[in-house]
């Protein structure tokens, strides 16, 4: 699955950081700097079919950054009541505030790892929905992803 | 802020387990399981040819005297029930987002690629970590979204606990948020006890692939010794 969503201030501003650091021939904004802009996409969203209908359920993707270091800094959905992050740990899991998105790097939230946790249904998920998940930066803003819901063992690739 | 950057200590664990270290289970484990070591989870793999991919136990546990309510809400007694069987163990939560459904819905699939009469040697057993929220009505609609004969136990968190440590297994009382999210911290290992002995042979760590469930439950309904 390709990119679904672009920060599109975030690629404006680092086609003007480009062009000025051609007009004066700086180098502090050269790629993956981390004083740079952040230049983020979204690959490969799901949410696997809660095993209870409208139940407890999970949402991955990848947050790649082609640009300087931003932060996930929260995660909603009219979709849902309640979007919180997570890591899960070999024996349990723990809410985390915030998700670093390296410079030049990604940010991925898969089973077994950061997962964001979905809770409170506006509506029962069905196969096929494509569900809003709005993903708020730090430096980056907002950035709306619309995710597929896929079967309960679904894994990208597959 | 949280990195997420690191390595995770699953990975290291299962890179250590290749190279046939020996290592306490417990000692992975973070987010508040560090405390309370329930220690002799001893697992190594042998250097053996044995024809399994999972984790071969050197120290072989009991299967667990657990009596709890299955999901029709009868008495369910394990060892009874199960005797002779091959029985997949696995201690978790339905309000669990990640790792439980993940677990359960990968063997669920490895299972519905073996025949019927292969899936009548095997039991994949459920127990809830939080039989307060996990009724077993509540269990059933869960687990059939995996698999319609998977056997859901709940009951006597106590009982659960007590059953769970001897096999290296954390299981702590749930805590519920502002919010209603449940966090229930539990060993997400599931074990595979034998028939011939029933007792614990194998060990499959959390993130084990749909392919290698798939080929070890093959062998196990296939009667293949470990």
């Amino acid at each position: 699955m390709s990119s679904r969503s672009f920060r599109r201030s975030a690629l404006l501003g680092a086609g003007l950081a480009a062009a000025l650091a051609v007009g004066a021939g700086a180098v502090a904004l050269q790629s993956g700097g981390s004083g740079g802009a952040p230049r983020l996409t979204v690959a490969d969203p799901y949410i696997p079919l809660p095993a209870t209908p409208g139940g407890m359920g999970a949402g991955y993707l990848t947050v790649r950054n082609a640009g300087g270091a931003d932060t996930l800094v929260s995660v909603s959905s009219p979709a849902a009541g309640s979007v919180t992050m997570h890591r899960s740990t070999d024996s349990s899991m723990e809410q985390v505030e915030a998700m670093d998105v390296p410079a030049g790097g990604t940010l991925d939230l898969s089973r077994g790892g950061a997962h964001l946790m979905i809770m409170n249904w506006t509506e029962q998920p069905s196969l096929g929905d494509e569900l809003e998940l709005d993903l708020q930066f730090a430096k980056a803003g907002r950035v709306v992803v619309r995710v597929p819901v896929k079967p309960l063992t679904y894994r990208p690739g597959s | 802020m949280a990195s997420l950057h690191r390595p995770r200590p699953r990975l290291l664990t299962a890179a250590a387990l290749v190279l046939g270290a020996s290592l306490a289970l417990s000692a992975c484990s973070s987010a508040g399981g560090g405390g309370e070591s329930t220690g002799a989870a001893k697992v190594s793999k042998k250097a053996s040819t044995s024809q399994y991919q999972g984790t071969v136990l050197s120290k072989n546990f009991d299967k667990p005297d657990l009596v709890l309510d299955d999901t029709s809400g009868q008495p369910y007694d394990l060892r009874a029930k199960t005797a002779g069987k091959t029985v997949l163990l696995f201690f978790g939560y339905t309000s669990c987002p990640d790792v439980c459904p993940t677990t359960m819905g990968d063997i669920g699939v490895a299972m519905s690629k073996l025949t019927a009469e292969q899936r009548e040697k095997l039991a994949i057993v459920f127990v809830s970590t939080d039989p307060e929220r996990d009724t077993p009505q509540v269990l059933r609609t869960w687990l059939d979204s995996m698999g319609k004969d998977f056997i859901g136990l709940t009951g006597d968190l106590s009982k659960v606990k007590t059953a769970a440590k001897p096999l290296g297994i954390l299981v702590e009382d749930p805590v519920v948020d502002a919010k209603g999210a449940v966090t229930s911290t539990h060993g997400a290992q599931v074990l595979a006890f034998m028939p011939g002995d029933d007792k614990a042979h194998l060990l499959y760590m959390a993130g084990t692939s749909i392919d290698v469930y798939k080929h070890d439950l093959e062998l196990m309904a296939n009667g293949v010794a470990v």
